[in-house]
């Protein structure tokens, strides 16, 4: 009976899946132009990041040169806001499965660049080392 | 033949395949194209579609949005509602359109798939290089075990109903400007 159990478990929870994994990294910016006039970017929190994502993606743009601040209040006074979506996982340990970062006008929420990131579990990278990957792909593209 | 507990369990277990068989495919541009949509003005001008940020669909990944995939369903789109008077391939129109995926926020495990998709169109006036709208567009859609009881399935279809409706919004918002 509890074999059964733990088999109809397995198979229900295969039902649920939509489908398998896989590793990529992309970005796109509106031009090749797009970020050049940004020099000070608000990286918005989000409400429910209990792990300081928010951190980690305002120290990799202050490294490329910008001036970074971040918080939960978006304010007037910025060239662009930043905005990110992660996802995480539980393989014996919760690991970040995809980041997408997108960089915004202020005045209009148009994104001027995205990145995303995605790393199933055997190839999982450090959440700093999703930050730089999908921060640096999109300021190559931006060159 | 079975006890009753074979039998249900045999059940279980035929359900759970039919709903984990088969690959994942991606997102057809038929079914992200947009029919009947209400213009408000038609324009009497060319125009050339661009795509950027879909993703290819692998057989062990999840239902993407692919580029080509997305132009072509835009494509369609402008066709059907006779937004533009033609459409030129390639960089020679008198307006050049550009949507980029910027987000796909997809479920891993559930059983209404809910799918967000947020795109980027913008549309430029090439005779003056003049940006003529920048919109940022969010779409969702939520395809439920009435749509389909394969998982990839019914994944596939929110992202299709999500860029359809995603490709409804743009065009409606193209055809209130006056170009």
């Amino acid at each position: 009976m509890k074999k059964i159990l733990v088999v109809l478990f397995s198979l229900t929870m295969l039902s649920l899946a939509s489908g398998c994994a896989i590793n990529r990294a992309t970005a796109t910016v509106e031009s090749p132009s797009a970020l050049g006039n940004i020099k000070t970017m608000y990286v918005t929190k989000l409400a429910a990041d209990g792990r300081g994502i928010n951190s980690l993606i305002a120290d990799k743009f202050s490294k490329h040169g910008y001036t970074v601040t971040t918080g939960i209040e978006q304010p007037s006074n910025v060239d662009a806001i930043v905005t990110y979506r992660d996802k995480w996982m539980w393989d014996i340990t919760m690991y970040m499965l995809e980041l997408t970062i997108t960089i915004r006008d202020p005045k209009t929420d148009y994104p001027l660049a995205s990145g995303n990131s995605y790393h199933t579990s055997l190839t999982r990278k450090s959440p700093t080392e999703m930050v730089d990957e999908v921060v640096d792909n999109i300021l190559k593209q931006g060159k | 033949m079975f006890q009753p507990m074979q039998r249900a369990f045999l059940l279980a277990a035929g359900f759970a395949i039919i709903n984990t068989m088969g690959c994942a495919s991606p997102a057809s541009r038929e079914s992200m194209s947009v029919q009947n949509v209400t213009v408000i003005k038609k324009h009497p001008y060319s125009v050339s579609v661009e795509t950027k940020g879909g993703s290819e669909t692998s057989a062990i990944d999840s239902p993407g949005i692919s580029d080509a995939d997305l132009k072509a369903a835009i494509e369609k789109s402008i066709i059907d509602s006779s937004l533009f008077k033609n459409i030129v391939q390639g960089k020679g129109g008198d307006y050049l359109l550009t949507v980029r995926v910027t987000q796909v926020s997809k479920p891993l495990f559930a059983i209404d798939m809910k799918v967000d998709l947020e795109t980027a169109w913008s549309l430029l006036r090439v005779a003056d290089n003049s940006i003529v709208m920048r919109k940022v567009i969010k779409t969702t859609h939520v395809s439920t075990m009435g749509d389909s009881v394969v998982g990839v399935t019914r994944l596939r279809l929110a992202v299709e109903g999500a860029a359809r409706e995603n490709i409804a919004q743009g065009i409606k918002a193209i055809s209130e400007l006056d170009l």
